[in-house]
């Protein structure tokens, strides 16, 4: 495979990771987050700080920048949904920008707009991740675990009580749980998911800088959602992997680089517009209509022949 | 602590902007038996459920229950510390199905019991419920009838001393009456406490061991249902602001 293809894939299972993760809050927990590149940054910048300083094993990296995710994800969840959950997501806004002046200003430690640059690769035992190839299948590996664990979390008890948050809280409060400490576990659980794309980025990457954990970040994982449809575990799929492969088609069809970033916006934006209006479970629900308009005229054409027999 | 009274109010008032909904109310309700509540539409019946259930909060009076001080304390308490309440609208889990839905008051018991002990507990409400036979249908699929059965079931699956039943049986047709009779003292029989609002006087009368009057957010009487339908003026009142029952 050529490097540009493994590149874009590998990117893609990110944007899967981290779309998936948003989901669980947004399409799950009912919150919107404008901070979820914040957990991505956090893990990013944690598993770059302990591969430069300490060990580049995954084994240590990946449960460290977790768990400094999911405290970040208490720092934000605890104080704002203590409030009131309708304000989450003006705290997360909050959240983001106080994140971002961290990421930009803390340079002994992250070293500010210049970032943190020679990150070694990822290892594992003996194993040194050091091709596109290998970055790939890790990524592949990531994205799949967090989709499996997702999928068993959502079937799980917890699962089931946030589903039935998600239908009506006053009930479930009725039956004795308390609807902010589920939230909250919600945001910590997402925001450890984010944060293992982040070391997962970091040690590809070898560099990380404060652009990529930007508020345009966030929003962009939030339109993946979106657009890909809330609630389901596919629609973040299918959101991350348009939203991250569009660029890439785009450049086929020859646009100048000039424009290509306000094209790509616009046409994000026609894309959610015409969603909102035409399609309001986004590209999941578009496709199950595709596929049931394709299996009714199937339907059709299979049916003359047996109701002649 | 008079702790033969399970639940105790005392003085509970609450109005709304200037709208007293409730005034300056007493109600002591022994452990055991069905308590009617009953009164106009508007007479504060559900108000006082919510704030004996604290999603509301009162603005004056105390909320005991078996002695202990509940005032205050916000929904998920007043549940664990052996409360559990139906809805007017029912409330139900809409896009869960009805095992789910009655699992749920069981899992709120987790820590204690392993998953399998919670499903037994959920499978024994439904049968008691009889909504057993519905528990892959979907919430938002099922009948009105069937969706306070399974209302009642979810309810039955809490193991609370205490069931505040929100019009249980309002819109319900003869024999699903009989079923909800039957599942009513059943409950009593296992030592539970109901107090339950209802506007029909028939059922009332045959469900209930005693019966609270409430009349514009005060408590105009309250004993056994002999005494209260002997009480013509308070016939006179409730059939004066709610001919149509
Ligand atoms: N949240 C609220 N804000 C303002 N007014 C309220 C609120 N909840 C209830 N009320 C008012 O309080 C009064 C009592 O309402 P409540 O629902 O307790 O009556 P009820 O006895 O349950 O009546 P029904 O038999 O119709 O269910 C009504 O006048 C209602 O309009
Ligand atoms: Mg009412």
């Amino acid at each position: 495979m050529i490097p540009y293809a493994e590149s874009l894939l590998i990117f893609t299972s990110l944007a899967v990771i981290l779309a998936s993760s948003l989901n669980l809050m947004l399409g799950y927990g009912g919150m919107f987050s404008a901070a979820h590149a914040v957990f991505y940054g956090i893990g990013a910048y944690t598993a770059s700080l302990l591969a430069l300083h300490v060990n580049s094993s995954i084994l240590l990296c990946v449960p460290a920048a977790m768990i400094a995710g999911g405290v970040a994800g208490a720092l934000l969840a605890v104080p704002a949904l203590r409030v009131k959950e309708e304000y989450f997501v003006v705290a997360s806004l909050g959240f983001q920008v106080i994140a971002s002046t961290v990421f930009n200003q803390w340079v002994a430690v992250t070293g500010g707009i210049g970032g943190l640059t020679g990150i070694p690769p990822a290892s594992f035992m003996s194993i040194q991740v050091d091709s596109y190839g290998g970055y790939l299948v890790l990524a592949l590996l990531c994205a799949a675990g967090v989709l499996i664990a997702l999928k068993l979390l959502v079937r799980s008890e917890f699962g089931r009580a946030l589903r039935a948050l998600r239908d009506d809280e006053a009930a479930l409060q009725a039956l004795g749980r308390d609807p902010v400490r589920l939230r909250v576990a919600t945001v910590v659980i997402a925001a450890m998911l984010a944060a293992i794309a982040g070391a997962i980025y970091a040690y590809f990457t070898s560099f990380v800088n404060p652009e990529s954990f930007s508020l345009d970040e966030s929003i962009l994982i939030m339109v993946m959602v979106i657009i890909g449809g809330t609630g389901t575990l596919t629609g973040p799929v299918l959101g991350a992997v348009f939203i991250t492969t569009f660029p890439a088609l785009l450049s086929f069809v020859q646009i100048p680089s000039t424009i290509l970033g306000p094209t790509q916006r616009v046409v994000y934006g026609a894309v959610i517009t015409l969603l909102m209006i035409y399609e309001p479970e986004g590209l999941l629900g578009f496709l199950r209509r595709i596929s049931r308009v394709a299996s009714f005229s199937a339907l059709r054409r299979w049916q003359p022949s047996t109701s002649s027999s | 602590m008079a702790t033969e009274h399970i639940l105790e109010l005392t003085g509970l008032s609450k109005s709304f902007g200037g709208n007293r909904v409730i005034t300056a109310l007493d109600l002591a309700i022994s452990r055991g038996g069905v308590t009617s509540l009953v009164g106009p539409n508007g007479a504060g019946k559900t108000t006082l459920f919510d704030l004996v259930t604290g999603f509301l909060t009162p603005d004056a009076g105390r909320v005991r229950l078996l002695g202990r001080d509940i005032t205050g304390k916000p929904p998920h308490l007043v549940a664990r510390a052996g409360i559990v309440r139906t809805f007017q609208s029912l409330r139900l889990f809409s896009s869960l199905t009805v095992l789910e839905n009655v699992l749920l008051a069981a899992d709120s018991e987790a820590g204690m019991r392993s998953s399998s002990e919670r499903h037994e507990s959920a499978r024994v409400a439904m049968e008691r419920a009889g909504v057993a036979g519905l528990a892959d249908v979907r919430a938002a699929d099922l009948s009105f009838a069937e969706q306070k059965f399974v209302s009642l079931a979810r309810a039955i699956a809490k193991p609370a001393g205490l069931m505040l039943l929100d019009e249980p049986a309002s819109g319900l047709d003869g024999p699903s009456l009989r079923r909800f009779h039957a599942i009513v003292r059943a409950l009593v029989d296992e030592g539970r406490t109901v107090l339950l609002i209802e506007h029909n006087l028939d059922i009332v009368r045959q469900i209930s061991d005693r019966v609270a009057f409430l009349n514009n957010g005060r408590l105009l009487a309250h004993g056994t249902p002999d005494e209260i339908f002997a009480m013509e003026e308070l016939a006179a009142l409730y059939f004066g602001d709610d001919a149509a029952t």
